[in-house]
């Protein structure tokens, strides 16, 4: 029995001992690092008729329990398909890597990232709680960021890396909030639940917010319009990684996300716009930036956009024959382009350059790299005996029967499938026939692990296409049933006889083949609107970058300016707003109490304290305010007095004497006051002061009648003798009843102490 | 039992008598500190599934307090492994400074173990006075100075509101048992009285944890701090905080009418979204930090204001998580910090990767973690908070959350790209001193423990709310 949780496990350790395997093995960690794919994919075939036809296999460990979240994986049709593009892609890319990296001193870096990806890419198709998926989700974000930023010397590799990181975490965290609802609203993360609360997730009025915060996550993983921008831009990766990620994989998490959730969230008219519209406009728009692009990868990049709004199209129509085809496409779709971005690779590498306009006749000095090219080419145009063609023949049938719009959509993908067609042509007439350039390097043939991946990638897809029945079907089959249980047996033929969509496939192919001959003109409008369109978004990316970089530093230097008087004063006006909104209702109703009655004693003593802090406020002299200082204090402590605590008024009394001689004492060392604030500064900070001693005053004066009784006095006068064994009652609560605070206040007193020491002595000047 | 109070405080004063009988105290302070503070951690480690109280009920024993006397433990031991080589770099090498932090961890202890607000005034003024002369430590720079003038000024201050605050609840309720305070809640919900005292509670208390509006002191006082200190403040200084606010308000937090929480959630969102947008605007990398400690406070609270078993133990398991990671970043910093004070802007970790590979890649982690990326431990403590929130009716707050998550990431990332996809000039020579090494190697283990097996630590801490 196959466990997935062994096979992820074992791909981070593969991952981990890399670097350590490069040093040993003298630069062929390649060796052994392949057999970590080449096992898992045996595992796979080997699996092949119990996952296709038998029953889920499932594997949960308890990770969170008490949060409900368990490490679960499910080995179902969809994630074996999946996983058997991830590991045989992965093997053929990281031969291919070895070889176009040789003598590289990060090899082992790379290594251990693309080991890496590799292990989270089969984690996020195998998981089966959501948590397990946003985990491997975020893990496949982090890995691919290093791996497009690997040519870290140039800043577009850098700028491109972290577009790519940010646009794509954006989506994930989205993903996760998405995830959070539809948890809370199924009751559970695990996907089997979810799928059983369909109708329910369906009915509830959080769905659409559910689905567009999982649509945003995939768009943007899946590089959707309008976030398409930073695939192209991702092309700064070193060409096996984009030949990985930006073919086979990680793009296609997005996709996988949608089909893997399409039963529980998928069917409603909502999913069919939310999905078929940006798929559509995404499809479009891709093959037609492609067609001007001059460089090979991001021709490719492009027309690999258009490809993933094929897919999310063919996934929002969500037919029967919609999602058929929708997989079939993918399977061809990764065998092509992957092989293709391979061959890309393989010249650049060779030649020394990837412009189209400076290659040609390459087919003289590459010869097997150009064989596999045109395989891969004629699978991408979608012409017979190919397996390109019998996808897009199910891709037009799917079309025709589409459940909304049908006329349109089928016109749509006519086009875009015209454009895809002229694509191929150019990518594989300009650069391997017509005149030689010369070119940067001589160019010859690659090393035969570069030849590999392309070669068996591209004959695959020949080999499938004569056979796809025994080949292709029950695989597709077994995925489909995974999105939809109900369906039909899967078959396929290479000749459906003479239908509309063999007219439609011929049209199509007739159409490429003229864009390519005459379609200069487009080329042109082409490359305006490439400008035009590829500015949109990435300048809102920009600016919103820029804006918010901007926001940032204006907001920082209008608030923390280092001024402690500031800092203060902000804190003030946030309390105002607090106390005037608790003064608020009390103003209204409350009472305040009656102020008759006050003895002329009391009322003295408080306008003492009065003008006594507002000489402190305002004396220009150190020593008039020390001194109005004390005279507040003082009067404080007549208060204690005439309200019969005599101990807390002598204490008072005590520490303020102390206060001033220490200050007295301090005072001819200090600087000469400096008045330097302003008249306007000093008034509002009056008024601010006045306001918040007025509001406090206010709610203790309002509030005045919710005072509790006290029964200390009785409590310890009661309580003294018999149990402290003492007579002096403040004594007592000091050493006895709360003795824990009285040691505490020593401690504090002890710390202080120990730090003005400690200041003094760690004066550098004065140690020796 | 409070043990572990008792041998802190008993090693602080060995750490004192040594330092003023021996001449050579550089290894042997340290030492004892440490040694000290992994005896109170065991101890209280040991004794976790007690509970109890101790000194007339003032002091709470067992489960909840040890639970963070253990996370005081592990902050002071870490930022004692980083400072060691730290003072000897800046020439502060003062016995005093370890009995300081042995001093500040039995005032957080006190502050998560009090069951009477004079037992948490005490604690919180044990800690802050430590921290005060903590902060101005380095006397012959400036920044150290007015860091500590500042600190100090700002903290009076706050120390002032909520001394009066427990001086209102003392008069509406005629207790200074937190228990007995709450118990009236119900009675009191209307007195204006009560409720002002609450405000200025939760006031000082917001200063504390450094949230916004009153986060001003921190930038500041993070960067003039020397970095060991700050490691220490930021980490230990804010879990005390967050346990005072368990302690004094989470089982009692839905008793209190909804405005308290809703002003609780506005004040955590001003804190995310400041925090994080403030954090963007900075070259100077312990200044990031300091901001983004302002942002994680916001997270933190969304614990609390989600006032359920998800949202408490959240609050705990993030705390944890923040404790390692974020000292794991102030060590790299600290490590790597000349003897002048300088080495702490961004330009200077450009191509750290090549030179500094191990301590590149730990940062790299932490700064991971600090985003809240999953495998590691801060993805946990957010998702934790964050469905605390949502259960708890709060999701506009914990979308808020996930949105400056984001935005966090770009500052966290951008020291990644710096120190990964940069070259730079300049040679970097200081040795790394092995214990300080220890200390982050630590850090790092932890949070990759954390990630990859949270429920120790959940079942831990969701135990002390069920």
């Amino acid at each position: 029995m196959i466990s997935p949780f062994s096979i992820i496990l074992s791909g981070f350790l593969f991952a981990a001992a890399a670097p350590l395997l490069q040093r040993f093995t003298r630069d062929r960690a390649h060796v052994i690092l392949a057999l970590y794919p080449l096992l898992t994919l045996l595992l796979l075939i080997n699996e092949y008729g119990l996952v296709v036809d038998g029953p889920v296999i499932r594997e949960s460990l308890s990770w969170v329990p008490s949060l409900g979240i368990g490490l679960s994986f499910a080995l179902d049709g969809l994630a074996y398909f999946f996983a058997l593009i991830i590991t045989t892609i992965g093997l053929l890319v990281l031969l291919y890597a070895s070889a176009y990296f040789k003598g590289d001193q990060r090899l082992p870096r790379f290594y251990l990232l693309f080991m890496s990806f590799m292990a989270s890419m089969l984690g996020l198709v195998l998981a089966d709680t959501l948590i397990t998926l946003f985990v491997f989700w975020e893990l496949t974000g982090v890995s691919s960021y290093f791996l497009i930023g690997f040519n870290n010397q140039r800043a577009a590799a850098r700028a491109g890396a972290l577009q790519a990181l940010l646009v794509t975490g954006l989506g994930g965290l989205a993903l996760l909030a998405g995830f959070i609802m539809l948890g809370n609203i199924a009751g559970s993360y695990d996907l089997p639940r979810i799928m059983e609360s369909s109708a329910i997730i369906q009915q509830s009025p959080l769905y659409p917010a559910i689905l567009f915060l999982l649509l945003l996550g995939a768009f943007t993983k899946s590089a959707q319009v309008p976030f398409h921008f930073w695939l192209p831009n991702a092309m700064e990766a070193p060409t096996p990684v984009s030949a990985y990620l930006h073919s086979a994989t990680m793009v296609k998490a997005g996709i996988y996300l949608l089909a893997r959730l399409s039963p529980a969230l998928g069917g409603t008219e909502l999913w069919h716009y939310a999905l078929s519209i940006p798929g559509a406009i995404t499809m479009l728009l891709g093959a037609f930036l492609a067609f001007g692009q001059t460089d090979l990868k991001r021709l490719l990049a492009y027309s690999t956009i258009s490809a993933l709004g094929t897919l999310t199209l063919l996934l929002g129509l969500y037919t029967d024959d919609a999602v058929k085809a929708a997989l079939i496409f993918l399977f061809v779709h990764s065998l092509y382009k992957g092989a293709l971005f391979m061959i890309a690779g393989s010249v650049d590498h060779e030649s020394g350059t990837r412009d189209i306009r400076a290659l040609g006749g390459l087919y003289l000095q590459m010869p097997a790299t150009a064989a596999a090219a045109v395989l891969a080419a004629l699978s991408m145009a979608g012409l017979p005996p190919l397996l390109g063609f019998i996808s897009k023949e199910l891709l037009y049938e799917a079309k025709l029967q589409a459940p909304v719009a049908a006329p349109f959509v089928t016109a749509a993908g006519v086009c875009a499938n015209a454009l895809i067609v002229a694509l191929a042509a150019k990518f594989v007439l300009m650069t391997f026939f017509g005149q030689a350039h010369s070119t940067p390097k001589q160019p010859h043939e690659a090393p035969i692990l570069m030849r590999i991946g392309p070669a068996l990638l591209a004959g695959f897809g020949l080999i499938a296409g004569l056979l796809p029945d025994q080949l292709a079907s029950r695989l597709i089959e077994g995925a489909v049933q995974a999105v939809r249980p109900e369906i039909a047996p899967v078959h396929f033929s290479l000749w459906h006889g003479f239908t509309d969509v063999l007219i439609l496939s011929t049209l199509t192919v007739g159409a490429g083949i003229a864009l390519f001959r005459w379609g200069g003109w487009l080329l042109v409008r082409g490359e305006r609107m490439r400008v035009l369109a590829s500015l949109g978004p990435a300048r809102a990316y920009d600016s919103l970058l820029r804006g918010t970089l901007r926001l940032a530093n204006a907001l920082t230097d209008a608030i923390q300016d280092g001024t402690l008087r500031h800092y203060l004063l902000l804190a003030l006006i946030f309390l105002c707003v607090l106390l005037g909104a608790a003064a608020a209702p009390l103003l209204r109703h409350g009472t305040l109490p009656a102020m008759s009655g006050i003895p002329f004693h009391e009322a003295a003593t408080a306008v003492l304290i009065a003008l006594g802090a507002v000489t402190v406020a305002s004396s220009k002299s150190r020593f008039t305010a020390i001194t109005a200082l004390g005279v507040v204090g003082f009067g404080v402590s007549l208060i204690f007095l005439f309200y019969g605590a005599p101990d807390l008024a002598l204490t008072q009394f005590s520490i303020e004497t102390l206060s001033i001689v220490l200050f007295v004492l301090v005072l001819p060392r200090l600087p000469k006051l400096l008045d330097t604030s302003s008249l306007s500064t000093r008034i509002r900070d009056a008024l601010l002061s006045s306001l918040l001693g007025l509001l406090v005053a206010l709610l203790v004066l309002l509030g005045a009648d919710a005072h509790a009784p006290s029964h200390l006095q009785e409590f310890f006068g009661e309580y003294s003798v018999p149990f402290a064994h003492g007579r002096n009652v403040v004594n007592v609560i000091l050493v006895d009843f709360r003795s824990l605070d009285t040691i505490g206040e020593i401690t504090v007193l002890l710390v202080s102490a120990l730090g003005v020491y400690a200041l003094m002595r760690s004066w550098p000047g004065e140690r020796q | 039992m409070t043990a572990p109070m008792m041998i802190v405080s008993l090693t602080a004063l060995i750490v004192l008598a040594v330092e003023s009988l021996k001449k050579r105290t550089e290894t042997i302070d340290p030492t004892l500190a440490i040694l000290g503070l992994v005896a109170a951690a065991v101890y209280a480690a040991a004794t976790l599934g007690s509970s109890g109280t101790a000194f007339a009920g003032t002091v709470r024993t067992g489960g909840f307090a040890h639970f963070f006397a253990i996370l005081f433990c592990a902050s002071g031991i870490l930022s004692i492994m980083l400072s060691k080589s730290y003072v000897a770099k800046a020439s502060i090498e003062h016995g005093e400074f370890y009995s300081l932090i042995l001093f500040a961890v039995v005032g957080m202890m006190l502050m998560a173990s009090a069951a009477d607000f004079v037992i948490f005034f005490l604690g919180l003024e044990l800690m802050s006075v430590a921290f005060y002369i903590l902060a101005g430590f380095a006397r012959g720079r400036l920044m150290s100075n007015e860091a500590a003038l500042k600190y100090f000024l700002l903290g009076a201050f706050a120390t002032g509101f909520l001394l009066y605050g427990i001086a209102l609840l003392y008069g509406s309720t005629g207790s200074t048992s937190i228990e007995s305070v709450f118990e009236q809640a119900p009675r009191l919900i209307g007195s204006t009285i009560f409720l002002v005292g609450l405000a200025l509670v939760m006031i000082g208390l917001t200063f504390k944890i450094a949230a916004v509006p009153f986060h001003m002191w921190a930038p500041d006082v993070y960067e003039g701090a020397p970095s060991t200190v700050t490691a220490f403040m930021s980490t230990g200084g804010k879990a005390a905080a967050f346990a005072a606010f368990l302690v004094i308000f989470a089982p009692k937090l839905t008793l209190l009418s909804f405005e308290v929480r809703e002003i609780l959630a506005a004040i955590a969102a001003l804190s995310m979204i400041a925090g994080g947008l403030f954090a963007i605007a900075q070259s100077n990398i312990k200044r990031m930090l300091a901001y983004s400690s302002v942002a994680h406070a916001g997270y933190i609270l969304t614990g609390i204001v989600a006032a359920n078993s998800y949202g408490s133990s959240g609050v705990l398991f993030y705390l944890a998580a923040y404790t390692v990671m974020n000292i794991g970043a102030f060590g790299v910093v600290a490590i790597l910090e000349t003897k002048e004070g300088g080495f702490l802007t961004f330009d200077d970790y450009a191509g750290l990767s090549a030179r500094k590979p191990f301590l590149a890649g730990l940062m790299a982690l932490f700064m991971f973690s600090l985003a809240g990326i999953p495998p590691f431990a801060g993805f946990f403590g957010k998702y934790y908070v964050f469905v605390g929130a949502i259960e708890g009716g709060f999701t506009w707050l914990a979308i808020v959350g996930v949105l400056m998550s984001v935005v966090s990431a770009y500052y966290y990332l951008r020291l990644v790209v710096m120190m990964y996809f940069r070259s730079g000039e300049g040679t970097f020579d200081q040795p790394v001193a092995r214990l300080a090494l220890g200390a982050l190697v630590l850090s790092a283990i932890a949070i990759i423990w954390m990630g990859l097996f949270p429920s120790l630590v959940v079942d831990l801490t969701s135990r002390f709310f069920s």
